[in-house]
């Protein structure tokens, strides 16, 4: 009974029960089916060996009078990133409980839609599958963000619904070229597709219909206009998933994808990444001049995943590694600071950096945590966000200096914009907000500490997940040279 | 043929009860008799078949729509009632032309001889052009009865002036009997006015001006019958035209086809943008989903129409939740108005929640059946070599996402103080039945695509 398909099932049936019951219980059946799903997640990937492609196959006829199967299984970077999806949302729940009587039920129902779908995602092993999922996930996250959040919410989650669309209709046809390319009789699974090779034409307009889909869902720097309204405008405990999970899926996206036009890649990655460069030091730079928590939070979170985004570019093996071993670490550490930044708004009910000053001096374990995690988005030694960049940055180094010195910049501007919001939201003139003296509450403390043991036990202990992630980039390599 | 036969027997007793002021038998002996005649139909009962003479031939294709078309309206009488409680006498009227209705869409989707084509047609009009007007002491809706009986007698004139041509330049009234095939430039011009005619009944542009306003005025849940079960017999019969005829077609109409997609799809979405009532946002949508109807009729043979037909049960059933939300809606605030739809789910979390899915399919999000029509539709083009529709067809729904979730963005607020109403349990069982049946059809499409084959 270890089956990827009822680890989907698993979230999508609760969501029934968490629609239908009161609001004091759908909070509490929310948690406990997200924490059942992590379970049975680490119950069935403990038997995975590395060297076997892919475990816990699923795979069933889908679309009639087409050979399109509906095919969801684990293979390592689906366990990366399923991992990483069932420890955010549990803390985003466990962060919810704080100021429970705002959200109704439907909130709970809505979120393990959103993680049936992710998981979805992440585990989709044929591209069919795939932009299923990429398309469902939206839903369940626009009614949620519509429902739930600031003033300008509606149009800040319209605006992010048409550009996703957008991406993902462009992707859909993408995908109908590649079919009929293929042929009617293909079975367009991952691992079959690793050994076809498209012409350098079709190759282009593939990559050009998945890339601009991938980079409106990230998103990369021409096309993240929607990003900073929508970071602001949303609830914070729902940002959490977006910005720890969801901004994920396009570069995901990219790195399973990359095998499909690897000629294309190899052309085109020369104007690409600097493109993606730009956009690291663009969104550093105006990340350095914010006063929002919110907006600053959205602008480190599009200069980091520039960074991603070019390594995965660069084709180079390491910087893929690193690239994949950095999502993980970057989901955690984005949802983490969006948690911050709802701990420190709910105490001053302003969402301006300024206006928690002089907390440490109140409540120093918060000042202590947010410092950890402050470390772990700047990329220090000892802390998971270092291993990702190092590895990117190095690989990326092996194919132009340029794209490492560059690219390298990142790590001094994160630092100099995420120490400017530690300082000016811990230290200085205590304003003398009576709130601001309020201690942590547990659900606090406890999603504290899990992330906090998290990003430090990455940043020590990296091996396996390294080799995992070197293992779930390097297959389509393995497939090729063994032809 | 028993289903027909039926059918005008039971509309004719119904026609009787409304004289006799017996109101409430109506409507349960409307629904006994549709699903007598959905029996005999799905049963093949052969009763009286041979007076047909070649008439008439149920053929597998046409057998699938007149059950798609007799289900419809089992789901769409219970409606009728609706009208009743408001005091109006015209129950047993409007019941008894609706039945006759579907008698024409039979004949429409089965005929073989033209002339049955021409008299299921004028038998539908009819009936629809007197239901646009049955809200009598309403302007708007004796305003689009009066137009579309205009315009429609106008399409039914073409398309009688194309049978006509039809019969001068092949020498039969019979599809079957199609021995003379040449491409004369009478038998061209005539394939070319039938094909007009046809596409008056379906609005597709350029012949679509009547749409928006007859769908404004008629009464809402009449309109959901228009944009409906009207179509799906309009289609049926350019199906069968296109399919028995193939060696009479000349190649360039499928170029027009293209072309009328394109126009359809690229014109009602842009009318659609504009638009503030439902009513007529729903009108130009339904002539964008028409335009991606015809899309799968470039090369339709027998073999790969059930994905028309499963665009067309995909489209039906999400357009009757959206037509019956907007009379409730309607009745509740008295105008058809976007802003009508403001706070709905805080007012009325149930028909906000079967809204936005008929809306959702509408649009094409995966998960319900309105996507997996359209990746048929437009996987097929893409074999049949039409890329650049394909792309054109894929932007374009991106503008038609924009004004369905317009729509969406407005119902869905948490206003603490909303003022609650709700709906009758049987409408409710129905929308639910409906909703459920767009999302079953979506996840499983092999669940209805088995019996479309």
């Amino acid at each position: 009974m270890y089956s990827v398909l009822i680890l989907i099932l698993i979230p999508l049936i609760s969501s029934i029960l968490a629609f239908v019951s009161s609001k004091k219980w759908a909070g509490i059946i929310a948690v406990g089916a997200s924490l059942i799903s992590l379970f049975y997640f680490l119950i069935l990937i403990s038997g995975f060996n590395a060297m076997h492609e892919m475990t816990n196959n699923d795979s069933f006829k889908w679309i009639p009078g087409t050979s399109i199967t509906f095919h969801v299984g684990m293979d390592a970077s689906s366990i990366i990133m399923s991992l990483l999806t069932l420890l955010v949302i549990p803390l985003s729940l466990i962060a919810t409980f704080t100021k429970k009587e705002e959200k109704k039920s439907s909130y709970y129902g809505l979120m393990l839609l959103t993680l049936s779908a992710l998981l979805g995602f992440f585990s989709a092993q044929n591209p069919l599958t795939f932009y299923l999922f990429f398309e469902i996930t939206l839903i369940p996250i626009y009614f949620i963000v519509l429902m739930y959040g600031g003033v300008e919410r509606k149009k800040a989650v319209f605006e992010f619904f048409i550009y996703t669309v957008f991406g993902s209709l462009i992707m859909l046809g993408g995908l109908i070229f590649m079919h009929y390319k293929l042929g009617a009789n293909q079975i367009l699974d991952w691992s079959n597709l690793y050994y076809f090779t498209f012409d350098l034409n079709t190759q282009y307009w593939i990559f050009a219909a998945l890339f601009i889909a991938f980079a409106i869902k990230s998103p990369l720097f021409p096309f993240h206009s929607w990003q900073v309204k929508l970071y602001s405008q949303a609830d914070r405990q729902t940002m959490m998933v977006i910005a720890g999970i969801l901004s994920k899926m396009g570069v995901y996206g990219l790195l399973r994808f990359n095998f499909v036009f690897p000629d294309a890649l190899q052309q085109l990655s020369p104007y690409l990444i600097p493109l993606c460069i730009f956009g690291v030091i663009y969104g550093a730079l105006i990340a350095w001049r914010q006063t929002d928590i919110t907006k600053l939070l959205a602008y480190s979170s599009l200069s980091h995943l520039g960074l991603i985004t070019a390594a995965i570019l660069s084709n180079d093996i390491t910087a893929q590694q690193g690239s994949l071993f950095q999502m993980f670490s970057h989901g955690l550490v984005a949802a983490a600071l969006f948690f911050v930044a709802d701990v420190l708004i709910q105490r001053t009910d302003e969402q301006s950096i300024m206006a928690s000053s002089g907390l440490a001096k109140d409540n120093p374990r918060i000042a202590v945590y947010f410092f950890i995690i402050v470390l772990a988005s700047i990329g220090l030694p000892m802390t998971s966000g270092f291993v990702g960049e190092f590895y990117m940055l190095w690989g990326m180094t092996k194919v132009n200096i340029w794209y490492g010195v560059l690219g390298g910049l990142t790590i001094i501007l994160s630092a100099i914009y995420m120490l400017r919001f530690y300082q000016k939201s811990m230290f200085g003139e205590a304003i003398g907000n009576n709130k601001i003296s309020l201690p942590l509450r547990l659900n606090e403390e406890y999603v504290f500490i899990i992330v906090v043991i998290l990003v430090i036990s990455l940043g020590v202990f990296p091996k396996t997940w390294i080799d995992l992630s070197k293992f779930a980039v390097s297959q389509f390599i393995n497939v090729k040279s063994n032809q | 043929m028993l289903s027909i036969v039926i059918l005008t027997i039971v509309a004719t007793i119904t026609l009787y009860l409304g004289f006799q002021k017996q109101r409430g038998l109506i409507i349960p002996f409307g629904l006994l008799g549709l699903i007598f005649s959905l029996f005999c139909l799905v049963n093949n009962v052969q009763l009286w078949n041979e007076w047909m003479q070649g008439l008439m031939s149920v053929d597998s294709i046409s057998k699938t729509i007149s059950i798609i078309i007799l289900v419809a309206a089992i789901f769409i009488l219970p409606f009728f009632n609706l009208f009743n409680k408001r005091g109006n006498e015209e129950v047993g009227d409007v019941t008894g032309l609706f039945l006759f209705s579907l008698v024409g869409i039979i004949m429409m989707v089965s005929y073989r001889d033209m002339i049955i084509l021409f008299l299921g047609v004028e038998i539908v009009s009819i009936a629809m052009y007197i239901l646009a007007g049955a809200d009598r002491r309403k302007l708007s809706s004796n305003e689009a009865s009066l137009k579309y009986f205009i315009m429609g007698a106008f399409g039914s004139a073409i398309l009688l002036f194309g049978i006509a041509l039809f019969y001068v330049s092949t020498g039969t009234m019979n599809l079957d009997k199609l021995t003379n095939i040449n491409f004369s430039s009478l038998s061209q011009l005539s394939v070319l006015i039938i094909f007009c005619g046809l596409a008056f009944k379906v609005a597709l542009v350029p012949f679509h001006f009547w749409a928006p306003d007859v769908y404004e005025g008629t009464p809402t849940i009449y309109t959901g019958i228009m944009a409906t079960i009207v179509k799906i017999g309009a289609f049926g019969a350019m199906y069968q035209f296109i399919t028995l005829g193939s060696g009479f077609i000349p190649s360039w109409m499928f170029w027009l086809i293209s072309f009328i997609a394109l126009a359809s799809m690229l014109l009602g979405n842009i009318m659609a943008l504009g638009q503030t009532s439902m009513k007529r946002l729903l009108a130009y949508s339904s002539i964008v989903q028409a335009g991606f109807i015809v899309i799968g009729f470039i090369n339709i043979t027998p073999q790969n129409a059930w994905q028309v037909i499963y665009y067309l049960v995909a489209y039906t059933l999400a357009s009757l939740v959206c037509f019956f939300s907007i009379h409730f809606i309607e009745e509740q605030k008295g105008t058809d108005q976007i802003s009508a739809a403001e706070n709905l789910y805080s007012e009325n979390p149930f028909l906000a929640i079967v809204f936005s899915i008929a809306l959702i399919s509408l649009g094409g999000i995966p998960l319900t059946a309105g996507f997996m029509a359209k990746f048929f539709i437009l996987n097929n083009a893409a074999y049949n070599n039409s890329i650049t529709l394909v792309v054109i067809a894929l932007v374009l729904a991106v503008v038609s996402m924009y004004y369905y979730f317009r729509l969406i963005n407005m119902m869905f607020t948490n206003k603490i103080n909303a003022i609650n109403w709700k709906i009758g349990w049987m409408y409710q069982f129905l929308f639910v039945i409906l909703s459920v049946l767009t999302i079953a059809f979506g996840t499983m499409p092999a669940l209805i695509v088995d019996w479309l084959k």
